[in-house]
């Protein structure tokens, strides 16, 4: 949103947003730097996608208009209920199930594909660099709001459109950050002596180029987890998204605005979840990278 | 007299003189340059929406009739609005009309497209700035701070801070925004938009909410990246340690060094910025009923009015493409390495 | 013939008065004894310097030689204090009497420039490359005195004069990157020397340059260091370097000293094993073609793990059991000639 993918898709501003990586760290420090994230992020998606199949969580949908509008703590609805008589708490779980799918989904196809394309044309360079670079530039000046829009619009909202939407947004900004680090290492004698040794292209590409870029490439995916699902939220915030009755955090906030002076936890609940969720992905791409670049 | 004897110091010659280097200059070249190959992705993108726009259900004729209207209403009217030529014709006569200057009239309301634009874009921009002064205001004193003592209280308290400003979505603190001041303080407003020569001071109650939801998560980012930068030089260039042994002290060393180099790259990514920032500006207009250009879009969209869209469509474009070629000019230009060329003589 | 005794062509080096190198007229200007520098980095500690002891007297040139990593770099920015903050310096270093290590950074501050001034490596790096030439010499004039823009830009050209900078007006608007590597160093010289100091440190000053230049740079060193009566450090891995310059040397190992004497004495009585290696692998022109080069067999030791007995013995052809187990320790073994050495060369000594 504000920070955009595209805009952290550059080598200096990824270290910068991904946290302080001056300083001696003490050992314990970083251990826990590590393991904190790591842990929240573990028990987010257990408890998004695993706790709904085995512990006593509702529906998130079809729920009772008569039991509408409970508040928190009310019996068998711990997070209460929305306007419609569905129980929040299932709702944050399968809302935030639907967000971690999409945002997984884009990211990964975010790094194959823009990391592949960045990497492959920052390598052969040229005009074919020139012109897989202005084909993405294309993507990247298009308000891609209007292509989810359209998308949405068009083919109807549903989360696999989300996906092919938010693919637009990943795919130009991973192929900046892999065309930035392929550039960066192309010149480094090793890829230099590899041409030398007779290894053909693709053979470098794979085993010398991809495993140098990989570590750069993951700290922006983990950055681009949060950055995604808050786009996603956007998304279902404008009815784009996930459609109702189907929850995903974006069209609760969306739907909770209008209620926001008489119930603000309709807005608030999400909200935390969300935030909470955005935070540990940042602090464990900041640990890992931090992790990646001492060795 | 020869003229190959007249001294370059004639002000005529000296003009031609320079005249000739800029020419040849290899910034105006790169300028050049950047600009050309901009056209086809500027066509590109015009091409795209327009392909999208098509591809949606429906038209701008049943949008405006609405659910009520009988097929032959239907038609007849996208015949009055030329909706029934083909694809490329249509296209075609858009950029036609683009090249000689028209971006042609809302299907919609018949406005014509510059004046829609015209009345909306003063206003996004206005928030635009007004977010963008607001998140510089504090990120560069605080990046300043930090960098000065690393580890220390304010360091630790605005890296914790930051980490939590990047993290909230806009809108949710847009909304959280909301709560607060309007609805629990009633301070400032919630929605609606005053002109400033309606009164500047409820121009400025309009905007503040909107900007800060936009500013917040931007100087977050400025804010660690002009840190990080500040400390990569403090303590990794040599230059740095060259001062010191003058006798310089760390503010010195800091302000007269460090932040002169940091500044261009800081410029860089606020340029490269501005180009997605119109992305975010959509969201919050519409939260804080502001009508400038992403709520225009929005609604343009949902009502197939493809004139319209374009023409937003275009602006954004050229926005993202300007910056980027201003960010990199910008560096260019700034670094004095590319702007005095480099061979020693 | 010059004030010291220094021949021009330098390729007589005699030694100040009958031997008396340290003990000249006056107490030495910069005195450093048990001087110890420990990193603290990430749970290890790395002892970079381990008892370094010196003296460098007024008006003359030590030379502190050694390989990478030998600490002689440390040592130097010890006594502008331009370590980081994970350094832990215990020992002394005493300029003019006054004790720096401890002094707080203020006072610091005051010597950094004025006092004591340092050359680096790296003209490229070491120089801003978005600030013109001219302000980052102003900039060290104006840290030390009160001169208003003009005086300043005025002795700036003037320094850059003294350190003989081709069109000199010219360059003071000038961008690093518009000067060749020669010049760059000149320009750092001349920023050294703004405040006049009393001691220059030329850390690997001419390594970077190529031949001719780095002798052009240290004839002009050796001729500033006369003109100006200024103490100077000469630190190098280039043992040949110092033959030519310097009036006293030190050669250094692992954070040690190892051995110290008068240039001459030096060369005319190689004492320590290490010291004769270093001037052997210097490539001979008398040597016949393709002869194998003689370079020193193995590694410097990991300065993370505790030393026991001396340091080069792993790479030592005099190495016995007793240099593996007992440290020998750096003093004064012969007149103005110290060494660390159980089985120093040239010398018969009962196995």
């Amino acid at each position: 949103m504000a920070v955009a993918p595209t805009d952290v898709a550059v080598p200096g501003a990824l270290e910068a947003v991904t946290g302080p990586s001056v300083g001696p760290r003490g050992r314990w420090r970083s251990r826990l730097g590590l393991w904190i994230p790591a842990g929240l992020v573990a028990l987010i998606f257990f408890l998004c996608f695993v706790w709904p199949l085995i512990g006593p969580v509702g529906s998130p949908t079809g729920g009772n208009i008569l039991e509408a509008n409970l508040p928190i703590g009310s019996p068998g609805h711990v997070l209460g209920t929305d306007a419609v008589g569905n129980d929040e708490w299932a709702r944050l779980l399968y809302g935030g199930r639907a967000s971690l799918e999409i945002a997984l989904a884009v990211n990964a196809l975010g790094i194959v594909v823009g990391g592949l394309l960045g990497a492959v044309a920052a390598y052969l360079g040229g005009w074919r660099d020139a012109t897989i670079m202005r084909f993405l530039d294309v993507f990247i000046a298009f308000p891609a709001l209007v292509l989810a829009l359209a998308i949405a619009e068009g083919l109807g909202p549903s989360e696999v459109h989300v996906i092919w939407a938010l693919a637009f947004f990943s795919v130009p900004a991973f192929a900046r950050l892999a065309r930035a680090e392929t550039l960066r290492i192309r010149e480094l004698n090793f890829i230099t002596a590899a041409g030398l040794s007779g290894t053909g292209h693709l053979r470098t590409l794979l085993r010398h180029v991809m495993p140098n870029i990989v570590a750069p490439l993951m700290t922006f995916a983990l950055l681009g987890m949060g950055i995604i699902i808050v786009l996603e939220g956007a998304l279902s915030f404008l009815g784009l998204g996930i459609p109702p009755p189907a929850p995903s955090w974006g069209n609760m906030i969306s739907s909770g605005e209008s209620t926001l002076s008489v119930t603000p936890r309709y807005v608030f609940i999400p909200s935390i979840a969300l935030f909470i969720t955005v935070v540990s992905f940042n602090l464990l791409g900041d640990a890992l990278r931090s992790r990646w670049s001492q060795r | 007299m020869s003229s190959t004897s007249a001294p370059l110091s004639t002000p005529l010659a000296a003009r031609a003189g320079r005249l000739s280097r800029l020419a040849g200059s290899p910034m105006l070249r790169f300028v050049v340059r950047r600009l050309l190959a901009a056209i086809p992705v500027l066509f590109g993108v015009t091409l795209l929406t327009f392909v999208v726009m098509n591809s949606l259900p429906g038209d701008a004729a049943q949008e405006l009739l609405g659910a009520q209207a009988t097929p032959a209403e239907i038609h007849e009217l996208s015949i009055k609005l030329g909706l029934d030529k083909p694809f490329l014709t249509r296209y075609g006569e858009w950029l036609h009309g683009l090249v000689t200057g028209h971006l042609g009239h809302s299907l919609s309301s018949g406005q014509s497209v510059t004046s829609i634009l015209g009345s909306d874009l003063p206003i996004t921009f206005e928030l635009i700035l007004f977010a963008f002064v607001l998140s510089l205001l504090i990120a560069v004193p605080s990046a300043i701070l930090s960098a000065r003592r690393p580890g220390g209280i304010f360091d630790r308290f605005s890296m914790v801070f930051s980490m939590g400003g990047l993290s909230i979505a806009p809108y949710v603190l847009a909304l959280l925004l909301v709560w607060v001041f309007a609805v629990k303080l009633g301070i400032l407003p919630a929605i609606g938009w005053v002109p400033p020569d309606q009164g500047l001071g409820q121009n400025i109650r309009c905007l503040i909410l909107p900007a800060v939801s936009i500013a917040l998560p931007l100087m977050c980012f400025y804010a660690r990246l002009l840190r990080a930068d500040l400390l990569e030089q403090l303590q990794g260039q040599d230059y740095v340690v060259t001062a010191r042994a003058k006798g310089a002290g760390p503010w010195a060393v800091l302000m007269r060094h460090t932040l002169r180099n940091s500044a261009f790259g800081l410029i860089t990514v606020i340029a490269l910025n501005l180009g997605t920032l119109l992305g975010v500006t959509v969201i919050v207009e519409d939260i804080f009923g502001l009508p400038g250009i992403g709520h225009e879009l929005l609604s343009a969209i949902s009502n197939r009015d493809t004139p319209v869209v374009e023409g937003a469509v275009l602006v954004f474009a050229l926005v993202v493409v300007l910056a980027n070629l201003l960010a990199d000019l910008l560096y260019s230009a700034l670094d004095p390495r590319v702007r005095y060329g480099g061979s020693p003589n | 013939m010059s004030a010291n005794g220094l021949s021009p062509t330098g390729s007589d080096v005699e030694p100040l008065g009958g031997g008396g190198g340290a003990a000249s007229v006056g107490a030495p200007l910069l005195e450093i004894s048990g001087l110890r520098i420990d990193f603290h980095q990430a749970g290890n500690v790395v002892r970079a310097v381990d008892g370094l002891t010196y003296a460098v007297p007024r008006a003359r040139t030590v030379g502190l030689i050694g390989e990478s990593g030998c600490g002689k770099t440390v040592s130097s920015r010890a006594i502008m204090g331009l370590l980081p903050p994970s350094a832990l310096i215990t020992g002394s270093i005493r300029f003019e009497g006054q004790e720096l290590v401890g002094l707080p950074e203020r006072r610091l501050r005051e010597l950094r420039g004025s006092q004591i001034a340092m050359v680096f490596q790296d003209p490229a790096r070491s120089l801003n490359p978005t600030l013109r030439i001219g302000p980052q010499i102003t900039e060290a004039i104006r840290l030390h005195s009160d001169v208003t823009k003009t005086a300043a830009h005025d002795r700036a050209v003037e320094l850059m004069e003294l350190v003989r900078l081709p069109a000199a007006r010219q360059r003071f608007r000038q961008y690093p990157h518009q000067l060749s590597g020669g010049m760059r160093q000149r320009v750092m010289i001349a920023i050294a020397l703004a405040a006049e100091p009393k001691l220059l440190i030329a850390d690997e000053a001419t390594t970077a340059l190529d031949v001719t230049t780095q002798a052009q740079i240290m004839e002009l060193l050796r001729d500033l260091q006369q003109r100006l009566g200024m103490a100077l450090i000469m630190i190098s891995h280039d043992l040949g370097l110092a033959a030519s310059f310097a009036d006293e040397v030190m050669v250094m190992y692992a954070g040690r000293g190892v051995e110290r004497a008068p240039t001459r004495k030096l060369f005319e009585h190689v004492r320590m094993p290490y010291t004769r290696a270093l001037l052997d692998a210097i490539p001979r022109l008398e040597n016949a073609s393709h002869s194998p080069l003689a370079a020193v067999a193995g590694q410097p030791p990991d300065l993370a793990h505790e030393q026991v007995g001396c340091p080069f013995s792993p790479r030592c052809p005099n190495a016995t059991e007793k240099c593996r187990e007992h440290a020998p320790p750096f003093q004064e073994q012969e007149p103005d000639h110290l060494w660390a050495c159980w089985h120093p060369c040239g010398l018969e000594r009962p196995a």
